[in-house]
């Protein structure tokens, strides 16, 4: 098992120990919250949680791809809003065929990312001006194309909604959503790639040190403009299972504030807004820590709903705060060393 | 004026003297315990034991602001100026006077331009340091020194990155300085230089003293030997041996940054090619555009035989053209990433098996491969490359090209920093790759160094080739005259 | 250099005052009189306000535009001082966090005929307040829910915000209705603790601050957490069908009576398909319509029809399954959908 995890985390520096340290700090959640409400650990819950925990988790998976690249895509929760919007405005309200708006919905975030990276890489723009144009760019047009209404499906497509709301029965008592199943295809299949592909290592490089990966014969350009593709790709699917999810989607606010979470479950997750680190089951159990922390509020802190949002800046702040400590020990230990 | 501490860890009880107006030359391997020593005088380090005496007083110093309080100025190998900040600013920069709250500027300017005069800088206070060449914010650091009335200047390194005219000029503001009673420590890999200036020289070895020796005893082989605790009868490996054919042609190149000279030159295979000059000569804008990072504006670029016009590293590596560049932090290697990760990386295309995936133990069969045949000083390959010391880390950056067998190797600065035994594995290395029929042309700005290894020397002044010398033409003046193309010049 | 900068900053500011006091207080004379109408956010419940202002302004000859702030109070407040410096004749606004933009509407009051809609600021110098008692119609909802459940039980409540005055009362006059008290619209229950009555037990409130996904969360978490829960109350349009959602998903539709607020088509359809016992509508088309009307007649000095407290009741309506396609029916064609 835990050679499996290396492999999918990869040789990275401190990459396990982090993982480690941020799924301590997800169990103690866990812990508190199922002592002061047992229906925490009911399988009802839990089956929520792992669907919330999926659904966001395909958009951290993404972004820590630009982040791992020294970028930053804050377009994410504007993608959600114009596929999350757009595929069930077409369906519905414009009576598009259902192949063919999924295959907008998967290509048109693809191309967008493709744009992001063009954009980065060739005119040398900030990937935060780019990406902040782009948040207000795609939900405008969206709120443009729609005139602000609300779309939904109603009580139709129930057969593609099984993709957000379907379960998979186990024995165990527990059924798997399957968006889980979708995200644990995405994070395998993201986890081979950065760290068992040449492409996957020519990125960890440019993100520590562009120049030098430059000078090593790497195509960084390239791999810069395939990084915002993964991000905004995998962000225009989760804005679809969002809303075959949540089934309706108002321009206004779907996906308002996403492409924090995503970047703050990155972060949580060991991914180095400095570039070159970071691992893909980092960011899946960083989604899961801020999800449970929702969660928790609901569950065991019904009267301080409110503070819900200071609970998590807290917390994400302790765990970046515990492990830059946890770095500089390590750095004195290794210094003191080297002393003797 | 006199300085003792002994017993301080990484320094097993070492002493060191120097009297007033005195130049010591502080000597000894990367490692050997120099910038331990340099760090706890001025302050950045605390020190265990021993104890620091100016002028018969144990003074204590516990951070940078008593070692300067005391007169202790470290200039430092990397300079540490706000380079987007004016020399005026720089030079008072947190002791800015003030003239009813606000910065007085008019001080600055007279103050600054008293202390420019005494380092012979003639430069405008308001002049933005980063448009200044190294050479000359070098001097500006010594005048911030003397702005703080250090009695004691400790200069790391200070020409590694200065031209020869700039050394000159270094060296005339040294030996005046320690006329008037400033004492210098000066530690520099260089040991022609420590010959010319020192008065006397301490050498340190493992973290002891190794020797001193006085200003009559001052020569390159003492030195060496009292370094490195052996004899080196046979510094540079060059032997002399018969180039193969051609292998790069350059034709009528223009480079971006002078595309008013048009470049001609070859190199054969198993040749080594030195290229001298002046710092800011264009050399290293030279090997960027063969290497594809700065793309020609014109000319041809033929390698064995065939034509390549390289638009980006990768289709220079393509090309069979490899380039260590001079600044390998930033440029050469990815600090970060293991010593395994840095060297497979120029090759992990070619040894992939579909072109994908990672091959995990070919990658540690190569890296195991070069780390033993450069004889790299690391506990393993998964060490990160910054723990490295400098002539490991710079044994890695070429290293990294090992595997990938190129036709040209471009160096720039191939011994910048390190120390004088792994200086001498590089040349070691070099004269291999030779031998297996590689094309070598390497910048460098010492001349010792060409002297030492080139079968032949091109030389550039600004952005031009002024001449080639053959082994036979190749001594210091011949260099220097078409270094400064002034064929009238000694 | 500096100096420059700041007369021109001066003069700049000044000419701004200078306009807006010009287009603000001089409205009455020369150009044609325009009227607006803001809500509070975007929704479907506006675009039914929407057509009634539309329908108004038709009738009555004059031109109306209608404003829908996304981005909370803040895009409201620079929408209003937008439409003043345009020299909007008088303004209709649901206000989003009355109590503290007092002041503002206060300013905003001095400079064009101000008038409040949907949710109301009391405190305001607001010349009028169209719309229907948050209170009543709170507990109108309330009595819905009594009638789902004879027996009593417990419920949840699940709301976008509480900051505004009419989600607010809206709440509470469920809460006291469920509970059996007395009609006092100034009682205030704590959200985040239980309140217990003889029947029934209100378990408590959660907002979403209207992020969709979370509001759907809120109800998943609320079965979770009390999963033999009697009834569930959704007070904003898109709480119900989500409430729905979360049910469904549970396997639990028909197991857990939902009681709903506004019509959204989701609400709607769950009242016919019977997985909605009801829900109280306001009447969103009036709050456009009368608007209009009512500024229209402040502003040429007529009887505006409020009385003394400024207040003009636009009633709630309990719809059920008896009354739903009938209601469904109207809106429709209000809408111009059909």
């Amino acid at each position: 098992m835990i050679s499996f995890l290396s492999k999918l985390t990869g040789p990275q520096n401190d990459g396990m120990k982090r993982i480690l340290g941020i799924f301590v700090l997800l169990m103690m959640v866990y812990v508190v919250t199922a002592i002061i409400n047992p229906n925490f650990l009911g399988s009802y819950n839990q089956e929520n949680l792992i669907r919330r925990t999926s659904l966001f988790g395909i958009l951290g998976v993404g972004v820590a791809f630009v982040i791992i690249t020294r970028g930053i895509d804050l377009s994410l929760g504007s993608v959600v809003c114009l596929v999350g919007v757009g595929v069930p405005w077409l369906i519905i309200d414009q009576g598009w065929p259902v192949p063919v708006v999924i295959l907008i919905a998967l290509g048109l975030p693809a191309v967008i990312g493709f744009c992001h990276g063009l954009l980065i890489t060739k005119l040398k723009l900030q990937p935060f001006i780019v990406t902040l144009c782009g948040l207000l760019m795609y939900r405008g047009i969206t709120r443009g194309f729609t005139g602000d209404q609300t779309a939904g499906f109603g009580t139709e497509l129930k057969g593609l909604r099984w993709f957000a709301t379907g379960e998979i029965p186990l024995r165990i008592g527990l059924d798997i959503p399957v968006p889980a199943v979708i995200l644990m295809i995405i994070a395998i299949l993201a986890g081979i790639f950065l760290n068992r592909t040449i492409y996957g290592r020519y990125m960890l490089a440019l993100g520590n040190n562009e120049e030098a990966a430059k000078f090593s014969g790497i195509n960084t350009d390239r791999m810069i403009i395939l990084a915002y593709v993964i991000s905004s790709g995998l962000a225009g699917l989760a804005g679809l299972l969002f809303v075959l999810d949540v089934n309706l989607a108002q321009p206004v606010d779907f996906g308002n504030f996403y492409e924090l979470y995503a970047i703050a479950a990155a972060v949580l997750g060991g991914c180095s807004l400095r570039g070159g680190t970071g691992t893909i089951l980092g960011v899946i159990i960083g989604t899961a820590l801020l999800q449970v922390l929702r969660n928790m509020m609901n569950m065991a802190f019904l009267g301080f709903q409110r503070a819900e949002f200071a609970v998590i800046g807290a917390v994400i702040l302790s765990g970046v705060i515990a492990d830059e400590l946890a770095k500089r020990a390590v750095a004195r230990k290794r210094a003191a060393q080297k002393q003797k | 004026m006199g300085k003792s501490f002994p017993g301080v860890r990484a320094l097993k009880d070492v002493d060191l003297h120097i009297r007033k107006g005195e130049v010591l030359a502080l000597l000894g391997e990367n490692g050997a315990g120099k910038s331990t020593l340099m760090k706890i005088l001025s302050g950045v380090q605390p020190r265990d034991e021993g104890d620091i005496l100016i002028e018969g007083e144990n003074v204590a110093i516990r951070g940078v602001q008593d070692a300067l309080e005391h007169g202790i100025s470290l200039i430092h190998q990397e300079l540490n100026m706000a380079t987007n900040l004016s020399v005026g600013a720089n030079i008072f920069l947190g002791r800015e006077p003030k003239k009813r709250g606000l910065i007085d500027e008019t001080t600055i300017f007279t103050d600054s331009k008293a202390y420019l005069n005494r380092v012979g800088l003639d430069v405008d206070p308001q002049t933005v340091v980063g448009d200044l060449p190294i050479g000359r914010q070098q001097l500006v650091e010594i005048a911030k020194a003397l702005s703080v009335k250090a009695r004691i200047l400790i200069m790391d390194e200070p020409t590694s990155s200065l031209s020869q005219n700039e050394t000159n000029t270094l060296f005339q503001v040294i030996k005046d300085l320690s006329s008037r009673g400033v004492s210098i420590i000066y530690i520099s890999h260089r040991l022609g230089e420590v010959e010319e200036l020192a008065d006397r020289v301490t050498v340190l070895r493992d973290g002891e003293n190794a020797g001193d020796l006085l200003h009559s005893k001052i020569n390159h082989d003492a030195m060496v030997r009292l370094m490195v605790g052996r004899d080196i009868s046979q510094f540079y490996a060059r032997t002399i041996h018969e180039p193969g054919n051609g292998v790069l042609e350059v034709r009528n190149l223009r480079t971006p940054e002078h595309p008013e000279h048009e470049l001609n030159f070859s190199l054969k295979a198993g040749e080594i090619v030195g290229m001298a000059g002046l710092v800011g000569a264009g050399r290293t804008e030279l090997l960027g555009t063969l290497f594809g990072v700065t793309p020609a504006v014109n000319g041809e670029i033929t390698v064995c035989g065939e034509a390549t016009a390289p638009q980006s590293p990768e289709e220079a590596i393509k090309a069979g053209i490899a380039l260590v560049p001079e600044d390998r932090k930033q440029q050469g290697l990815i600090l970060e990433m293991t010593v395994r990760e840095n060297l497979g990386l120029a090759s992990l295309k070619q040894e992939s098996p579909k072109g994908l995936f990672l091959n995990d133990s070919r990658e540690g069969e190569i890296t195991q491969k070069i780390i033993q045949k450069m004889s790299v000083k690391t506990p393993s390959d998964r060490q990160v490359v910054q723990y490295l010391s400098g002539g490991n880390q710079q044994k890695v950056a070429l290293g990294k090209w090992l595997a990938m067998e190129p036709k040209v190797l471009l160096l720039d600065e191939p011994t910048r920093g390190i120390d004088v035994g792994a200086k001498q594995e590089i040349y070691g290395l070099m004269e291999d790759l030779a031998k297996r029929g590689i094309a070598i042309l390497f910048v460098s700005s010492e001349i010792e160094e060409v002297l030492g290894m080139s079968d032949r020397t091109l030389v550039m002044h600004e952005g031009r080739i002024t001449g080639e010398l053959s082994r036979d033409e190749l001594n210091e003046e011949s260099i220097m005259q078409l270094a400064t193309d002034n064929p009238n010049a000694a | 250099m500096k100096v420059s900068y700041n007369l021109c900053l001066i003069s700049a500011l000044a000419a701004f005052t200078f306009g807006l006091a010009s287009c603000g207080g001089g409205s009455s004379g020369g150009h044609k009189a325009t009227y607006a109408f803001v809500s509070n956010g975007v929704d479907p419940f506006w675009t039914i306000a929407e057509s009634g202002v539309k329908a108004a302004a038709a009738d009555l000859g004059v031109h109306a535009d209608v404003l829908m702030p996304a981005a909370g109070a803040v895009e409201q407040k620079s929408m209003l001082e937008d439409l003043l410096t345009r020299g909007t004749t008088g303004i209709a606004v649901s206000p989003i966090d009355s109590a503290n933009q007092t002041d503002f509407l206060n300013m905003v009051a001095e400079n064009t005929i101000l008038i409040t809609q949907d949710s109301d600021a009391p405190d305001s110098n607001r010349l009028v307040y169209i719309g229907m008692d948050n209170y009543d119609a709170g507990r109108a909802c309330g009595a819905l829910v009594k009638e789902a459940l004879p027996e009593g039980g417990s419920v949840m409540i699940l709301v976008g915000r509480m900051e505004q005055d009419n989600a607010r009362r809206r709440r509470q006059g469920v809460i006291d209705e469920v509970l059996g008290r007395s009609h006092d619209p100034t009682r205030f229950d704590a959200p985040g603790s239980p309140v217990v009555g003889e029947d029934f037990t209100i378990l408590g409130t959660l907002t979403d601050q209207f992020d969709r996904a979370k509001a759907k969360a809120n109800a998943e978490d609320t079965l979770a957490r009390n999963p033999d829960i009697s009834a569930m109350v959704g007070l904003f349009a898109y709480n119900p069908p989500l409430i729905l959602e979360a049910l469904e998903q549970a396997g639990k539709l028909n197991e857990v009576k939902v009681i709903a607020f506004d019509e959204a088509d989701r609400t709607l359809q769950g009242i016919i398909d019977g997985t909605i016992h009801g829900t109280v509508v306001q009447n969103p088309y009036m709050y456009g319509y009368k608007s209009i009307e009512v500024l229209k007649a402040i502003h040429e000095g007529r009887d505006h029809g409020a009385g003394d407290d400024g207040f003009i009741n636009i009633d709630a309506r309990q719809i059920r399954k008896d009354n739903v396609e009938e209601f469904w029916a109207d809106l429709k064609k209000k809408l111009g959908k059909e």
